[in-house]
């Protein structure tokens, strides 16, 4: 090996040493790095902000979902109509627990059908038919009712109202045929 | 809050009231006019905290019976302040079931004041089947002083809810109607009048 490739190796050996060195300080950060950087991430996604009419589809959208929110929330307590339901299909709905079973009955021996209606079925004629029971005049039927206090009358063969003769009659008579009063405790 | 905000925030508050303002019952079974009316009844009724559910039965009573639509609007609003009146009376915690029976004995003849006592006497025990007895004596022709002081001495008394029913049949005189099941039947076997 020659003098001058001995010197050459000699000196790649110390740039190599001092580029080492270099690269092992310790690298000292701007304090200020961590500020500027977050301006500058604002600034750019003030730049890229949705448009307008998009940022007004985001909150549209938000307050579509909230409203939904809102309106679960809120349906469930509303008064929401049933639909009409056969004598079967009241009876297999569900009962609420502190529903309490009551019995309703009709003489009307020269009938074909009986139905009542009142506050309980919508005054719906269809909702709830009574059912002969078996002793060729009287007519039943079986409800469960929450405790309140409601009215009612019956319609006989679809055309003839009576009021219950076994029940209070109502106090008032907004609309003329008779209605009786009910109170489940 | 932005503008933006602000209306979404009102979005949120108009818009259950907007369902409120749609009840099917009443578009299927009354002309739109006659259920638009009722329905703002109603509507008032709930922003005020009454019981709406009695004011669309009242209306379903009408189209039910034949009544004429503004019959059924009058009805409704004669019950509306029933029940305002009602609350005036047995006040801001009466339940819905409470309201309704108390507006019914309003409209019987009876007194807020003897509402407002029965309250003092049962304060912790439910009052529907005291004012629906008070009504129901009432209905069946006894002197609103005279219904009064009998259901006061029973609630005064303490006394439970069978008896004010008790003190009913035995004002009727007859049976009670239509009793809960598993009780002895005591309605009579003749035909009812029947009313065209």
């Amino acid at each position: 090996m020659s003098m001058s490739a001995e010197h050459d190796d000699a000196l790649e050996d110390e740039v190599l040493r001092q580029v080492v060195g270099e690269l092992r300080k310790p690298v000292r950060l701007d304090p200020s790095l961590d500020r500027r950087a977050l301006d500058q991430i604002r600034a750019e996604s003030h730049r890229i902000a949705l448009p307008t009419s998009r940022r007004w589809g985001v909150w549209i959208a938000g307050a579509a979902v909230a409203a939904g929110v809102l309106l679960a929330v809120a349906l469930p307590d509303r008064e929401t109509p049933p639909e009409p339901a056969s004598a079967v299909a009241l009876e297999q709905a569900a009962v609420p627990a502190d529903a309490r079973p009551v019995r309703l009955r009709l003489a009307a021996p020269a009938s074909s059908r009986v139905a009542v209606v009142g506050d309980f079925n919508d005054w719906d004629p269809a909702a709830t038919p009574l059912r002969p029971a078996g002793d060729g005049g009287t007519w039943i039927v079986e409800l469960h009712l929450k405790p309140g206090r409601y009215h009612y009358t019956f319609l006989i063969d679809g055309r003839r109202w009576a009021r219950d003769p076994d029940s209070p009659p109502a106090a008032e008579s907004d609309f003329g045929p008779p209605v009786s009063v009910l109170t489940v405790s | 809050m932005s503008v933006a905000g602000w209306l979404v925030f009102s979005v949120c508050l108009v818009l259950p009231v907007t369902a409120w303002a749609q009840d099917e019952r009443l578009t299927e079974r009354l002309d739109s006019a006659t259920a638009s009316q009722v329905q703002e009844v109603v509507d008032s009724a709930r922003r005020g905290g009454l019981p709406s559910e009695p004011l669309v039965q009242k209306a379903l009573e009408g189209a039910t019976l034949g009544a004429s639509d503004a019959r059924i609007v009058a009805a409704v609003q004669t019950l509306h302040g029933q029940l305002r009146r009602a609350r005036e009376a047995l006040g801001g915690e009466a339940s819905d079931a409470e309201l309704t029976a108390a507006a019914g004995a309003l409209r019987a003849g009876l007194e807020p004041s003897a509402l407002r006592r029965l309250q003092s006497l049962r304060p912790d025990q439910p009052l529907v089947v005291p004012i629906a007895v008070l009504t129901d004596l009432v209905a069946e022709g006894v002197p609103p002083a005279e219904a009064t002081r009998s259901v006061l001495d029973l609630a005064r008394d303490g006394r439970p809810d069978d008896e004010f029913v008790a003190l009913r049949r035995q004002a009727q005189g007859r049976g009670a109607g239509a009793e809960p099941m598993g009780r002895p039947a005591l309605r009579p076997a003749a035909d009812p009048p029947v009313d065209q």
